[in-house]
């Protein structure tokens, strides 16, 4: 095996491969200038790939490169060879070459049939290129469109902000927009990118955290109004926060929107002025018969004391019993002056706490005994200490004061339209709903009620179903706007009492809260 | 000694009623009291007044109404109104009217001496 082996190796019995060509020179120059050429160029191309390799070193597959490099590499040296066989005849070291060309080759297509579909699937760069041009397109629409809502951030009159929620609770007042920066005269420069407590004054801070961590809290857009002390001064705003979250659904950033609603409140204050002295002027005729009467009491005691007195029959039994009636009497005049002076005084101060039903109560005595004269009863249990809402009181005694003038006011003309002369009767009611959170009141009549048609016209303003000179239409959407105001609502509906009565159900529906024990302590002291 | 007059009080004050009451017994008047229309009308039928003082505004049966009531049955009736406030519009021409040669207004507060005089006036006018 060694010996032939050997053999294989032992090239002198094997002619060179010049001999076949009959060293003819025309013959050698062609063959060895070819193959010279050729293996050269074999040559350079691995150097030409390797290069490429190492200089893109993001290509894919990059093995594959280097497969051809060697397989390129053999083909080049087989010709090389072949120029070394026309002179010797080194026929086994050239069979060795080949058989290694052929291995390399072999690996080399199947490596690259196996590699054909990943190949296939690497775009092409016609198809880098449209990619590359729809991300040129779709990234200048994207920078239009920030520039679009940057712009409407930056110009739109509503004031806006953006508060970042940190995962620790913290709130960071992110930006806010030029006109809330008028309107609030923060300076942005100053303010924006700081944790909320150092960017607002300290009650202020704690006034507006309260809200956001509401809003955080109930995970929904809320709206309220605030009264804030602001570098501007003390205005009043009304504002909208909305909650942004994340892809993990926890809450990132609040979108606010804050306008400034101090004029708006004044002028609402100033109709609700209004409106007020209107139901006084209502209330007048009333009010001069109920200090009528007991002007009467003291003048018919007087007057018959003094005749006592000339005829010379008034002992002191009787002159102190004159006396004390006479005190007692003015005492409860001065209770009317003062309920009217109370009730006709500008409401200026702000919202606070106050039991509803409190009002509700003093509205209902307010006119009892007056509508007792035109046959109309006002009946209902309304408790007291039950709840606390907040807002302010005499403004919702004023709407109960002007739905009870309403109803009043419809059993009088149904009266009139059927001369029958029945009893006119008006319930209120008052009730706290289990979960303690809404306080309802409920103001029914039995005047025959409104055509559903109007029924939705009731709470507009200046709509009236009254003959001219008689009220000013002023009053429902009056108390429309004080129960929004406090957070409520106020709806009217037609009610069928069962018994051929008719009429119409008022309800005012108010967030309160349990009344605190010192609230308590305080009501029944 | 002659039959005194009787005169039916409608007040829904009592206060205002006793005093009254209390002036007029004192000058030789019967007096009843009522304390609405309705009342009125009861103890007029039972027991007729010569003259009728009462308030326009009352619980149950107004004055204007007791007054259209009783003049129904007697015609002639004298009246004498004390009022608060009220006043009487175009609708209470059948009180204003002929038939209100019997009829006096008195604004409250009122004296029970202007009261006696003005009983006095409608009566002997009769």
């Amino acid at each position: 095996m060694a010996a032939g082996l050997a053999g294989v190796f032992d090239s002198g019995s094997l002619m060179p491969h010049g001999f076949c060509l009959l060293w003819q020179p025309e013959l050698l120059a062609l063959h060895v200038s070819s193959d010279v050429v050729t293996g050269l160029s074999y040559y350079s191309i691995p150097v030409a790939l390797v290069y490429f390799v190492r200089k893109r070193r993001d290509v894919a597959f990059s093995w594959v490169f280097w497969l051809f490099a060697a397989f390129i590499l053999a083909c080049g040296t087989t010709h090389l060879f072949s120029v070394w066989t026309l002179w010797e005849a080194d026929y086994a070291a050239e069979g060795m070459i080949k058989a290694v060309t052929a291995i390399v080759s072999m690996l080399t297509a199947v490596a690259l049939w196996l590699l054909m579909p990943k190949a296939l699937a690497l775009p092409s760069p016609s198809q880098l290129a449209m990619a590359n041009q729809a991300l040129h397109r779709e990234i200048t629409e994207r920078r239009q469109a920030e520039e679009r809502y940057t712009s409407f951030f930056n110009n739109l009159a509503e004031g806006l902000f953006v508060i970042a929620v940190r995962p620790d609770g913290g709130f960071v007042l992110e930006t806010l927009n030029p006109a809330h920066a008028r309107a609030t005269g923060l300076d942005p420069a100053r303010v924006c990118g700081q944790p909320v407590q150092d960017a607002l004054p300290a009650d202020v801070a704690a006034a507006v955290s309260a809200r956001y961590r509401e809003c955080v809290a109930v995970g929904q857009p809320i709206d309220y109004e605030e009264t804030l002390d602001l570098p501007v001064g003390q205005r009043v705003w009304h504002t909208v926060l909305v909650p942004v979250r994340d892809d993990s659904g926890r809450i990132v950033q609040l979108l606010g929107s804050g306008r400034d609603v101090t004029e708006r409140k004044r002028l609402q204050e100033e109709l609700v002025q209004t409106s007020k002295l209107a139901t006084l002027g209502t209330l007048a005729a009333g009010m001069a018969h109920e200090l009528s009467q007991p002007l009467n009491v003291i003048r018919t005691w007087a007057d018959n004391a003094l005749s006592r007195l000339h005829d010379g029959v008034l002992d002191n039994a009787r002159t102190e019993r004159v006396l004390t009636l006479v005190s007692e009497q003015t005492e409860r005049m001065g209770r009317i002056i003062d309920h009217m002076r109370t009730f006709s005084r500008r409401d200026s101060n702000g919202a606070q706490s106050f039991d509803p039903a409190h009002s509700v109560r003093s509205a209902v005595e307010m006119v009892r005994h007056q509508f007792g004269l035109e046959d109309i009863a006002i009946v209902g249990d309304v408790q007291e200490g039950a709840c606390t809402a907040r807002g302010r009181p005499l403004q919702l005694e004023q709407v109960i004061l002007n739905l009870l003038s309403n109803a009043r006011d419809a059993i009088v003309d149904d009266r009139a339209r059927r001369p029958a002369g029945k009893a006119g009767r008006i319930e209120v009611t008052f009730g706290v709903q289990p979960n303690a959170h809404t306080a309802v009141i409920g103001v029914t009549d039995d005047g025959g009620g409104i055509p559903p048609d109007i029924l939705s016209r009731v709470f507009d303003p200046f709509f009236t179903t009254k003959e001219v000179g008689k009220g000013f239409g002023l009053g429902l959407s009056i108390g429309y706007g004080i129960v929004d105001a406090m957070g409520g609502r106020i709806a009217a509906d037609n009610v069928d009492h069962g018994d051929g009565r008719r009429g119409v159900r008022v309800t005012i529906s108010l967030p309160v809260s349990r009344p605190s024990q010192r609230e308590v302590e305080y009501a029944h002291a | 000694m002659p039959e005194p007059f009787h005169v039916l009080v409608a007040e829904d004050e009592p206060l205002a009623a006793m005093a009254i009451e209390d002036f007029l017994s004192r000058k030789g008047y019967r007096v009843t009291l009522a304390v609405d229309g309705v009342d009125a009308m009861e103890r007029q039928s039972a027991d007729p007044a010569d003259i009728i003082l009462t308030d326009l505004r009352m619980p149950r049966m107004d004055g204007k109404r007791l007054i259209r009531e009783l003049r129904a049955v007697n015609p002639k009736l004298p009246v004498v109104i004390m009022t608060g406030y009220l006043s009487f519009g175009p609708e209470d021409e059948d009180l204003t009217g002929d038939a209100g040669q019997s009829l006096e207004v008195l604004r409250k507060p009122v004296s029970p001496q202007v009261i006696l005089d003005t009983l006095e006036r409608l009566l002997t006018k009769g």
